[in-house]
């Protein structure tokens, strides 16, 4: 039986005084339907990245939500983002992943598009439309509003939303330290390889608050670290920088993003890392006392996994990328993930980390398997008659995070809970899922930018 | 009646005879198949469009003229 959730629903789904949310949010079709009007059509989201469509007439198919988007660059260098849709009929115009094109061609009819997104062949356009068509009105859809963030192409079909830095309020800092080089130099990064792509049988939101901040599924992850596949030989990553580190869960709830990090102790000193090789170990050390000179209190952050509302994830250290879950009906989720490098690294050190990213990452990479498993059998165990009438549990941690973070002199925006000494928690979790219920009631962005209003509390 | 013309195979410079009796030069192929970019060089239907640059759809590209 179909069931149509009023917006003053999602309170009783997603319970945060209590820490609980239904498992109907992940299983119910209705709801995911909703989901790709009230989320997908409003939310700022990741498309590509500059370095992908470097020269005019580059073109990458990416995706917003369930919808094609064609993102190129046009004959004078300007990038744009387009829906993959044909204004004559609706056929997907463009159907290669990426390329370079001087026109975006319809297979079906013909009609035929520049790189700026113009109509500019219409077979028969004489004969048949008697050139009365006003070409200038068909154009590609164009996204109302787009930005190139150090290189991240992000974009939103809603023209109301704030601006980008807006969106992303706080959190980025920690946005900074995935697109900035390792030595701290601006958006000193570019995309290595292929996108890796691939279907898990899950609803989009498991992965999303996976990378959150679910530091309590480390236990998923033994067998690599039984293994060490890091770049130093033991684990799965360099751990020894992380001496006497404090572990923090940051969330901003009034956003929907979170991110677990490490800070390192107020005097830390650079420490040796990506021990398999000395070349890529000289390099990594270098840049870390560079980026300690020119960001002095802030170089000790140690970002972790995290997570920008609603479907973009990423790890800025190790292994450095980017991850999207493009959501393919209440059960699917077609995973992308781009990786990252710094554009002036030597190519060996490129080459070791693409090694290092296969190893861990991907549909192959013997962590993120770990991972995939957990989502597509949590997901299918909740999709019974009799499962998805109970809620799960993200109570950890709940009533001890602070909003004036400070260590050594160094404040942090956001809700942080220190979990040191916990090991782990839920914050970031239940923000995520407090800003999902906000963006599924709200009627629009005047409702939606709540943090207009001075709200930033912790949960 | 001439062969279809396979556009893939249309080099830039190469001459085309076109439905409604002009002729035209390959200026750049997009290799879409579909579409090539020209400059007209005769239209007795229409004089004006000689020199001008156009893009012309498959189905009006009747021949090749010159190898
Ligand atoms: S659907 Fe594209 S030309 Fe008809
Ligand atoms: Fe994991």
């Amino acid at each position: 039986m179909a069931i149509t959730f009023q917006p003053s629903a999602y309170s009783g789904l997603v319970d945060q005084d209590n820490g609980m949310v239904s498992r109907e949010i992940f299983v119910n079709a209705d709801i995911y339907a909703e989901e790709q009007e009230r989320i997908f059509t409003r939310a700022w989201l990741f498309v590509g990245h500059e370095s992908q469509v470097a020269k005019p007439g580059d073109f990458f198919v990416s995706s917003m939500g369930e919808e094609s988007v064609i993102l190129c660059r046009d004959r004078q260098g300007e990038i744009h983002v387009f829906l993959n849709s044909c204004m004559h009929r609706g056929m997907k115009v463009c159907r290669y992943d990426e390329g370079n094109t001087p026109i975006f061609t319809c297979p079906y009819h013909g009609w035929s598009f520049a790189t700026d997104g113009a109509l500019v062949g219409v077979p028969f356009y004489k004969d048949a439309y008697h050139e009365e068509l006003d070409k200038s009105q068909w154009s590609l859809i164009r996204v109302p509003k787009m930005v190139n963030y150090k290189g991240g192409i992000w974009a939103t079909w809603d023209p109301n939303a704030p601006d980008f830095l807006d969106y992303i309020g706080g959190f980025k800092t920690y946005l900074d330290i995935l697109f900035d080089g390792w030595d701290g130099s601006e958006g000193g990064t570019e995309i290595i390889g292929g996108i890796e792509k691939w279907m898990v049988p899950s609803n989009w939101k498991f992965p999303a608050e996976n990378f959150i901040g679910d530091r309590y599924h480390n236990i998923s992850h033994r067998s690599v670290d039984l293994v060490g596949i890091g770049p130093s030989g033991q684990g799965r990553r360099d751990n020894s920088e992380r001496e006497g580190a404090k572990s923090l869960d940051v969330s901003f709830p009034e956003r929907g993003h979170g991110t677990v990090m490490f800070l390192r102790p107020e005097h830390a000193q650079p420490v040796p890392s990506y021990q398999n090789d000395p070349i890529v170990a000289d390099y990594f050390y270098q840049c870390e006392i560079a980026r300690k000179e020119r960001q002095g209190q802030l170089w000790r952050i140690l970002a972790g996994p995290g997570t920008i509302f609603p479907n973009m994830s990423f790890l800025p250290r190790q292994p450095r990328s980017i991850a999207v879950w493009h959501p393919r009906g209440p059960d699917q989720t077609e995973v992308w993930r781009w990786f990252l490098v710094d554009r002036s690294a030597p190519p060996e050190v490129k080459e070791f980390l693409r090694q290092y990213y296969i190893r861990y990452s991907g549909p192959a990479g013997l962590t993120e398997q770990d991972d995939m498993e957990n989502w597509n059998y949590a997901h299918s165990a909740s999709r019974g008659a009799m499962a998805r009438r109970h809620h799960y549990n993200y109570q950890m941690g709940m009533g001890y995070a602070v909003t004036d973070f400070e260590d050594g002199g160094l404040k942090l925006d956001g809700t942080v809970l220190d979990t040191t000494k916990a090991r782990a928690g839920e914050q970031n979790q239940r923000g995520f899922y407090s800003r999902w219920r906000e963006f599924m009631a709200a009627r629009d962005w005047d409702e939606l930018a709540t943090w207009r209003n001075g709200n930033g509390s912790a949960c | 009646m001439a062969d279809i013309v396979n556009l893939f195979e249309v080099e830039p410079g190469q001459t085309v005879r076109l439905h409604g009796n002009a002729t035209a030069e390959v200026v750049s192929n997009p290799r879409d198949g579909v579409w090539l970019f020209v400059r007209y060089l005769t239209s007795p239907d229409d004089p004006d469009q000689v020199g001008a640059e156009d893009m012309v759809f498959a189905q009006d590209v009747l021949e090749l003229v010159t190898d």
